[in-house]
């Protein structure tokens, strides 16, 4: 796209902002009534698109970085064109960012005028200073980065990665400041004995950044937006490899993707640690937050979630499955027999040691480490082995085992108010539906990708992996990776506004609107599903547009097979 | 293809080795079913690691396959979203109403509501009393009085001198205690004390204590619970002081010494 399209569409992200700001401030203003869609879902859809558009913003710059240092470490030229590439998809996405942004504030201020002049005024130093200030800053980083690859090069190169890495720097600022206000809806600031209300009169305003939600979420998200920035690569490799007429090309983007799935895979790790521990923060500021969330009106909600983690850690394998069967000489590895067993005995053991020793008691640790570990150390001495295929289809088994039980409920029911026998799980099984068995099973999933990951390097250094050879199928796994991951951020989006409950800010300011109920679950689905569709339609034509010129230049072949070094 | 039928044979096998153990361990059928499912999952990936590569597509037919698979996906994540159990809105809306209205009373908007409230029913009141004196021929005063005086707004609880533990229970119902408190063999999941027995231990004006200050008493054997301040604080800036006496007032009629309620211990 280029720079004057660019320029119109930041300056219509400026003209909705501040036409909804002049629209506030008319006196009485009455809210407007979307039609079709109503106000909490006109809300829904610019928030939802604005947050996918700015994850992938702060989310793809870290990796392309990392990737550009790579790229200069190992003289590899293809990880500099991954960054630059990656870059060139990220500059069209920050235009939308903006429009969004300013679009999400316009329809705010129409839909809900007093309440967000009310949180506007509690945080008028961030929306109107500090944000704005790192928006614009963040904006000539990022042109001044994008526009200066080609001149800093060769000798500069170094003075490229330290700009890149300052863009990183206000990127992560950014999502920091921002989490503010936002997490200051679910969980505002409080102290015993004082209503909110009367605390907040006189909180300053870093007490209302720093509440109890804040540095969860900023974790949260930040490791989230890398998985997302990882699968969006991913997907564009996949678009390129399908466009691709040339067997270089092909090679290339093969590996791109790779690339991009092992940093979404990656910081995806880490994510049902950093969910879990946002989820046990907000229970903690108010527990009946835990019963609404689990028990009650949003637990399928849950359920969803839990499919749409265990279909991506399923995806996830497969992809590395499917890797595998390229690479020449894959018959040849082998793995230590203690890394299946451990694999199966893991959920149960763990659930057992979570349920004997809950945690913080550190016994459960004690258990649990040297489990993880005794393939590493068992296996030094006990020279036992069995082929990487038979690790690996055990490895597909306990995922089935790990999301059958991550996704088994206490009840059938979409209430515990209406929990009858006919639905619930019986009392001697119901440790399946309690937390220690539930943690178990996300461990399981994750050491299960990890032990994959060993074996798949174990691959390339004994083996030789012809690139632009993957099964079609592959690309296939990877956009259903990117789309599954944007459909599980929706979701998950969805039920931290919905926690709010019939406030627009917890338990401080009621929503009296009619609005103000826990959407089902069907509803949401179908939102959260329009909204993914209209990303990538965005996605896909900035992709079109900015990377399809590029395939009519020449590029140096980069995807002969690699021996053993050339990664 | 006999190396699927053979997978989809193991994976119909265990399915229905594990629905029957489920049967026999008696969990409910749509668990049964769940478990069946869980295998038929197995089987299906299983299948998909054996199955032959993929042909390269390319061009409209790759853009074709593309758009397939989002129709695809779009479909099977709404219509699965959808098979799960759905929580009724409408079992919602009534409460919110009903937490929210005090709220709504006290605001600008709900003050101008009221004011316009009182005078649509004063202009009823002097309207039923003009077609009274216009059937009477006008040459009598009216009989009697209109019935009620300046009709107000109906209370939060409508319950005006009425059953106060009908109000009780409403609010048990309308704060959600039931998350956390068993009673009645309802609710619970051990967050907090099973209250069944709570009237032979506190008396009303010790649980509306408890109920707006929940550090001032501790259930013995909720040591952790209490610690770790577990009871919201919330209730005394979301209830009236009349919903929470009401409350109390229903507790305290709970007396079933066969239920084993921790003795509450005062803090403050």
């Amino acid at each position: 796209m280029k720079t004057w399209q660019r320029s119109l569409f930041a300056l219509c992200a400026l003209v909705a902002l501040f036409g909804g700001a002049a629209y506030a401030q008319a006196p009485g203003a009455p809210p407007v009534e979307f039609p079709y869609t109503g106000n909490r879902t006109a809300v829904w859809i610019v928030a939802q698109l604005h947050i996918l558009f700015a994850a992938f913003i702060l989310g793809a710059p870290i990796f392309v970085v990392i990737s550009e240092w790579l790229g200069y470490r190992k003289q590899d030229p293809r990880y500099d064109r991954l960054a630059k590439e990656v870059m060139k998809v990220t500059v069209i996405l920050y235009s939308m960012t903006a429009l969004t942004g300013g679009l999400f504030i316009f329809v705010l201020l129409a839909t809900y005028p007093q309440f967000t002049t009310w949180l506007i005024n509690h945080f008028f130093l961030v929306f109107a200073v500090v944000y704005p200030l790192l928006f614009i800053g963040e904006t000539i980083l990022l042109y001044m980065y994008f526009y200066s690859w080609d001149a800093w090069k060769g000798e500069k190169k170094a003075r490229h990665i330290a700009l890149g890495v300052l863009l990183n720097l206000v990127g992560t600022i950014t999502l920091f400041v921002i989490d503010g206000p936002t997490s200051f809806m679910n969980t505002p600031v409080k102290a015993e004995g004082m209503s909110p209300a009367e605390f907040l009169a006189t909180a300053t305003l870093w007490d209302k950044i720093y509440n109890y939600s804040w540095m969860p979420m900023n974790l949260h998200r930040l490791v989230g937006n890398v998985t997302f920035g990882g699968f969006i690569t991913g997907l564009v490799a996949a678009y390129m490899y399908m466009a691709a007429k040339k067997e270089e090309e092909r090679a290339y983007y093969d590996w791109m993707g790779f690339v991009g799935n092992l940093i979404g895979v990656g910081a995806l790790l880490f994510l049902p640690f950093m969910g879990y521990l946002l989820a046990y923060e907000l229970c903690d500021y108010d527990a009946s937050i835990c019963p609404y969330m689990m028990a009650d009106q949003l637990s399928m909600f849950f359920e969803m979630q839990g499919a749409m983690v265990g279909l991506i850690f399923l995806a996830s394998n497969y992809y590395i499955w499917l890797s595998m069967k390229r690479i020449e000489g894959v018959e040849r590895v082998r793995m230590t027999i203690f890394a299946p067993i451990v694999m199966v005995a893991l959920p149960f053991v763990m659930t057992w040691a979570w349920d004997r020793f809950p945690v913080p008691d550190p016994m459960s640790l004690a258990i649990l480490i040297p489990l993880t570990l005794l393939p590493v150390v068992l296996g030094r001495f006990i020279p036992l082995t069995v082929s990487s295929r038979t690790v690996i289809k055990v490895g597909f088994l306990m995922v089935v085992v790990g999301d059958a039980i991550w996704l088994t409920p206490h009840g059938f029911v979409p209430t515990g108010a209406k929990l009858v026998a006919e639905l619930e799980l019986p009392s001697d099984w119901n440790f399946l539906a309690l937390m220690p068995a539930k943690n178990s099973a996300a461990f399981t999933l994750v050491f299960v990708t990890v032990v994959n990951y060993i074996i798949y390097n174990r691959a390339i250094s004994q083996g030789t992996i012809v690139w632009g050879k993957i099964d079609f199928a592959s690309q296939f796994v990877l956009v259903f990776l990117a789309f599954s991951a944007i459909w599980t951020m929706g979701l998950m989006g969805a039920v931290r506004s919905l926690l709010r409950k019939y406030f627009h800010t917890y338990n401080l300011l009621p929503d009296f609107t009619a609005e103000s109920f826990t959407p089902t679950l069907a509803y949401s689905a179908w939102w959260i599903t329009a909204i993914t569709v209209a990303f990538y339609v965005v996605v896909s034509f900035a992709i079109f547009v900015t990377l399809r010129p590029s395939e009519a230049k020449g590029h140096a072949p980069e995807g002969s097979p690699a021996p053993a070094g050339a990664k | 293809m006999g190396n699927v039928i053979k997978k989809l044979v193991i994976g119909l096998v265990v399915g229905g080795v594990l629905f029957g153990v489920t049967k026999a361990l008696e969990f409910p059928t749509v668990f049964q079913m769940m478990f069946f499912a869980y295998a038929i999952l197995g089987a299906v990936v299983f299948i998909l690691l054996d199955a032959p590569s993929l042909k390269p597509l390319s061009g409209v037919k790759a853009l074709g396959a593309l758009l397939v698979f989002y129709i695809v996906l779009c479909v099977a994540y709404i219509a699965g979203a959808s098979l799960w159990p759905q929580y009724d809105p409408e079992d919602e809306k009534g409460k919110i109403e009903k937490i929210l209205k005090p709220k709504r009373a006290a605001t600008e908007q709900g003050k101008a509501d009221e004011l316009i409230a009182r005078a649509k029913a004063l202009d009823e009141q002097a309207k039923a009393l003009a077609e009274r004196i216009k059937a009477l021929g006008g040459d009598q005063a009216p009989a009697a009085q209109g019935a009620g005086g300046a009709g107000g707004p109906t209370s939060t609880s409508g319950a005006a001198g009425g059953d106060i533990l009908k109000l009780g229970e409403d609010q048990w119902q309308l704060q959600e205690c039931y998350n956390c408190h068993k009673l009645r063999g309802e609710g619970g999941k051990k967050r907090g004390p099973e209250l069944d027995n709570i009237g032979s231990y506190m008396t009303v004006e010790d649980i509306k204590q408890k109920i707006l200050d929940p550090r001032s008493w501790m259930a013995d054997g909720f040591e952790k619970e209490y610690e770790k301040k577990k009871m919201p604080d919330k209730y005394k800036d979301l209830m009236e002081e009349k919903d929470v006496e009401a409350l109390a007032s229903w507790l305290v009629t709970f007396k079933n010494t066969s239920v084993n309620t921790p003795k509450p211990i005062k803090k403050k």
